[in-house]
């Protein structure tokens, strides 16, 4: 029953990405469009102004692009064998490039939000990569451990 | 004619429907394995799979350890959106002037974490370790009532969609908005976020025409009508259905207050909801409860406050009981004086009702009334006090062990005193004239509500993580969060009394530029909560999946000092069958196992 894994990390990278982008939106709109999160997906995906355009970009690269990459990278990525572990390491890449990369004009206090949450939200999103694609994928199994007491 | 908004809307709903689909699969896929990942490793015993599987489970379970977790996830989503509402504040008064947002905004955040953080984070975590803790420290079967305790939760996810509501539909708005139903999202859109503030205050609460603030008034009451409910429980649960080796007599510290604190809400929340719906009333059918000839906006402020202040103790007991319950636990020491923490509750259960008015001391009322709403202010802080003296005697001389746990809980002490102490100075009426709607006050009640009342609730998070998880968080990473939590409360609201004492009122996005570098290091110390907060549900999320499993029920060598109390012996069975099954199935002995 164990499906491949590039199935597997696409529907991690499904799943992953509609957490991403509720929390986006959420952040979108709880900031009161301050940040204007998808402006900033489409400066980080390289399309600004085609805010359309770019957050197609975006998906594609949280469904298909990222999954892949992650899985090529596995045996590289610290904190292994738990994916969701690993997932959560590769996002925090993925959301230095982002924050970096979509930064645009924000400056100021906005800026400090702006980092921590879609820090936060970058979290999530390999979190939940790494959890939906560990499902599917029996061969990451991790060692069980025993608490020793203190 | 493909806008922006269109795309994130249509997406969205694809992939939602995709996540469903997967969770799905999953589902079924967990049924049928035996083992294998380390979330899928929870193969039940016998006892265990009498519930339906999956999310049915979550909606339809009556049991109360299944209700307490709901719960206290539910507190957690809460906590987060009022704690993102905290950290857009203080971010805003990091300048003087218009840092990111305007008025309107600010007003709108002091209102939504006020209102989010008293009714909808604070009890239900409390009532959600109640449900899971109290039934099991009395020897209860499971509450007394286990269908009114599920409604009483399941009334709580709708106040907190109705209270939101001005963000949540303009989150619905956006997302359908491609689909070009104006019908639909113009009233979606008009409702705005509310900013009357947590108190509600009349003329402003009845002559604000945003309609969001009717959703609100209908959402609080619900809330109020699930505390109700849940009180009720509670007050039954300790009265009827305790085993019969727990008497009056040895019932535990945390029952006491849970009882004392459900007997406050019992005839405090009725109050507020009457209010509530007056106000309702008066907002959207022509009636004068709170208009000028009719009963005034004073009578809103006593029937507020009537509320208002016992809820401060309803939520501050059960954080009391669980710092009296755990702190023994890490001293090597029984209770000091178990009996006067006990009559202490109770006096503060009684003496609560007597001291609303001394938020209403500047209104002009009778100065006979106020002198004697000040005595009974001041005398409240007796009972606290015996508290303190007898949680610092049982640790005198005391075998301390410092675990994240009990820094919480010697630092949530601290922390209350300065907040006590200051409500002394507050209760006084000279002093409240100068200090009244100045941040001296938010000062005063945040070291209360973010020192005991959050330190005592993640303690308990982290003394009962073995019962709920099986599982051992990291503990280092724990001790860092809990010293962080501490020194973030410290940081954060001792700039705020300094304010106060300088005479800034509280409640205003803008500020004399005097007072900047006083703000700046507040909203560092905020800044320093959220890490911990973040450091505490890392850990939790990530031990909840991975951490090492508990076999040896005695995980903090209780045994040794006689402490080991009816939850780990409950715990002891459990995993003694636990044991035995898995025994059974796999014929290997895990470690720890003796036999």
């Amino acid at each position: 029953m164990e499906r491949n894994r590039v199935t597997s990390a696409i529907a991690g990278g499904i799943a992953g990405t509609a957490v991403l982008t509720l929390l986006l939106i959420l952040l979108e709109v709880q900031t009161r469009e301050q940040i204007r999160a998808f402006d900033v997906i489409a400066r980080f995906v390289g399309t600004p102004g085609q805010t359309a355009v770019g957050f197609v970009l975006f998906v594609l690269a949280g469904v298909f692009a990222w999954p892949l990459l992650f899985v090529a990278l596995r045996d590289y990525i610290p904190r292994g064998p738990d994916p969701a572990a690993q997932g959560t390491i590769f996002a925090v890449v993925l959301w230095i490039a982002f924050a970096i990369a979509g930064r645009g004009d924000l400056s100021g206090a906005i800026l400090i939000l702006y980092t921590a949450y879609t820090f936060f939200a970058h979290l999530a999103y390999g979190f939940t990569l790494g959890v939906v694609y560990g499902h599917f994928r029996e061969g990451s199994q991790v060692p069980r451990e025993y608490y020793a007491g203190q | 004619m493909v806008s922006i908004d269109s795309v994130p809307g249509v997406v969205l709903g694809v992939a939602l429907l995709a996540v469903l689909a997967g969770v799905g699969v999953v589902r079924r896929r967990r049924a049928m394995a035996d083992g294998g990942y380390p979330t899928t490793d929870e193969r039940e015993t016998e006892t265990e799979t009498e519930k339906p599987f999956g999310l049915v489970r979550w909606f339809t379970t009556v049991d109360h350890k299944d209700i307490g977790i709901l719960y206290i996830v539910y507190g957690l989503v809460a906590a987060l959106w009022g704690g993102t509402d905290a950290m857009m504040l203080r971010t805003e008064l990091i300048t003087p002037g218009k840092t990111i947002w305007g008025t309107e905004t600010y007003n709108g955040l002091f209102t939504t974490h006020g209102v989010t953080m008293i009714f909808l984070f604070a009890l239900p975590v409390f009532f959600g370790i109640a449900n899971y803790f109290l039934p099991i420290l009395i020897g209860a079967d499971d509450m007394s009532f286990p269908r009114i305790n599920a409604i009483a939760f399941w009334l709580l996810p709708p106040a907190l969609v109705l209270v939101r509501g001005g963000l949540i539909t303009e989150i619905i708005a956006k997302v359908i908005s491609p689909l070009g139903l104006t019908a639909l999202t113009a009233p979606l859109l008009a409702l705005k976020p509310i900013d009357i503030s947590w108190t509600m205050y009349t003329p402003l609460s009845t002559a604000v025409a945003n309609p969001q603030v009717d959703l609100a008034l209908l959402g609080l009451h619900l809330s109020g009508i699930a505390t109700t409910m849940g009180a009720i429980n509670f007050i039954v649960t300790i009265f009827a259905e305790r085993s019969e080796d727990v008497t009056w007599a040895t019932l535990d510290i945390f029952s006491w207050t849970m009882l004392t604190t459900s007997a406050i809400a019992l005839f405090a929340f009725p109050v507020l909801g009457s209010a509530l719906i007056m106000l309702f009333l008066d907002r959207n059918f022509g009636t004068a409860f709170f208009a000028l000839d009719g009963g005034g906006p004073m009578l809103w402020q006593h029937l507020f406050w009537f509320w208002g202040h016992p809820e401060v103790y309803i939520l501050v007991l059960p954080a009391f009981g669980l710092v009296s319950l755990i702190l023994p636990k890490f001293s090597g020491r029984k209770l000091f004086g178990f009996k006067f923490v006990v009559y202490s509750t109770l006096a503060i259960g009684v003496l609560s009702f007597g001291v609303w008015a001394h938020h209403m001391f500047t209104t002009g009322m009778d100065p006979r009334v106020r002198a004697s709403f000040m005595a009974v202010s001041i005398a409240i802080a007796i009972p606290s006090a015996v508290k303190v003296f007898n949680w610092m005697t049982t640790m005198w001389s005391g075998r301390i062990r410092l675990t994240a746990p009990m820094i919480l809980l010697v630092g949530g002490i601290g922390t209350f005193i300065i907040g006590g102490v200051t409500g002394v100075f507050l209760a006084s009426i000279p002093i409240d004239l100068l200090l009244h709607d100045t941040y001296y006050v938010v000062g005063h009640f945040h070291f209360i509500i973010m020192g005991v009342i959050a330190a005592a609730m993640v303690a308990a998070s982290y003394y009962w993580f073995p019962i709920l998880t099986r599982r051992m968080y990291d503990q280092r990473v724990a001790r860092v969060q809990a010293v962080l939590l501490i020194v973030g409360v410290v940081v954060t609201f001792t700039p705020l009394l300094i304010l106060g004492y300088l005479g800034m009122p509280r409640r205003y996005a803008y500020y004399p530029a005097e007072f900047t570098l006083l703000q700046q290091i507040a909203t560092a110390g905020a800044y320093v909560i959220g890490v911990s907060v973040f450091l505490w549900i890392t850990n939790m999320i990530q031990s909840m999946r991975t951490g090492p499993l508990v076999m040896n029920a005695d995980v903090w060598n209780l045994k040794e000092t006689g402490q080991f109390t009816r939850e780990w012996q409950w715990f002891e069975e459990r995993l003694e069958e636990r044991r035995s099954f898995e025994r059974s199935e796999s014929g290997t002995a895990p470690p720890g196992d003796d036999d």
